[in-house]
């Protein structure tokens, strides 16, 4: 594991945690040639607009981290008001609310708890934050027929 | 020491991120192709031409595509705009990689931003700078 040399031993507590016990319904990989770097799935929760669906996501841990926030975004598509058509997130705790006590655990739970719960009123995708103000069963509709196409397993 | 290597796909937000906010003092500019582009391959840029040179006031629009193995290698670059350089296919509008610097010697810490540059400097450099040019408008 030459990968792991020069690596933080808080990112290699953090992997082997994520590894040896894993949030439910939320997996996370490093890749073989860069310990930094994550291939994340994370199942759509239960009794959201997102169940049923299988979410592929990427993370980094800059240099900096974790005075830094890892830098995380969906691969699959999905129509989500605080998610964009690139897969980048609108979540405080990326952004300025990041704090080195959060891990990547939190960041995922917190991503999974975004799936459950959008918030319009902080839109990164205004297609789906207005479909989600007029009317959010149709939003819901649509979320649902995205995942039939992108986000089936 | 092993430097931390940024993964392809950060890497290129990173350089969207930038291209968004502008740089160059509006001499060039770029983006993705398709805002819905989640591989982040497709990429538009413009250069304005240098002044004092043939290209004067001529807006010229290059494509670029990352591949899979970007930052590692550069990307294939070529022109849309019908443009007669040293460096450029007179056919195809491809940008040479053996004749232009840059792509020649090429290394992760590159971006696309700087080949947009360095393509404007191609421009200004006296080999090119006379050179009879078609007319404006035109495509490869």
């Amino acid at each position: 594991m030459s990968s792991l040399s020069g690596l933080p031993r808080r990112i290699i507590k953090e992997t082997e945690k994520l590894l040896q016990d894993p949030v439910p319904g939320i997996s996370a990989v490093p890749h073989e040639d860069n310990a930094r770097y994550f291939n994340v799935i994370i199942q759509g929760p239960d009794s959201s607009p997102y169940e049923g669906g299988t979410f592929k996501l990427e993370l980094f841990l800059p240099d900096d981290y974790p005075m830094a926030p890892p830098k995380v975004r969906f691969l699959t598509k999905i129509f989500h008001p605080n998610i964009d058509r690139l897969g980048r997130i609108c979540l405080d705790i990326l952004k300025d609310k990041w704090s080195p006590a959060l891990q990547i655990r939190t960041v995922l739970l917190s991503i999974q708890a975004l799936l459950s719960a959008p918030n319009p009123d902080d839109p990164l995708n205004n297609e789906a934050a207005d479909l989600w103000k007029k009317d959010e069963r149709r939003a819901i509709e649509t979320a649902r027929e995205y995942i039939r196409l992108y986000a089936s397993e | 020491m092993t430097a931390t290597k940024v993964p392809r796909n950060f890497r290129l937000l990173e350089e969207l991120e930038r291209g968004e906010h502008g740089v160059g003092q509006g001499s060039i500019s770029y983006g993705l192709a398709d805002g819905d582009d989640v591989t982040l391959s497709k990429w538009n840029g413009t250069i304005l031409g240098p002044i004092n040179t043939v290209f004067e006031n001529r807006i010229y629009t290059v494509q670029l595509y990352c591949g899979d193995k970007y930052p590692d290698d550069p990307p294939a670059v070529r022109f849309v705009s019908k443009i007669n350089l040293t460096c450029v296919d007179k056919h195809t509008g491809r940008v040479d990689p053996t004749k232009f610097h840059l792509l020649k010697s090429w290394d992760r810490n590159q971006r696309i931003e700087n080949i947009l540059l360095a393509l404007r400097r191609e421009m200004a450099a006296p080999y090119n700078r006379k050179l009879p040019q078609p007319a404006e408008g035109t495509f490869f």
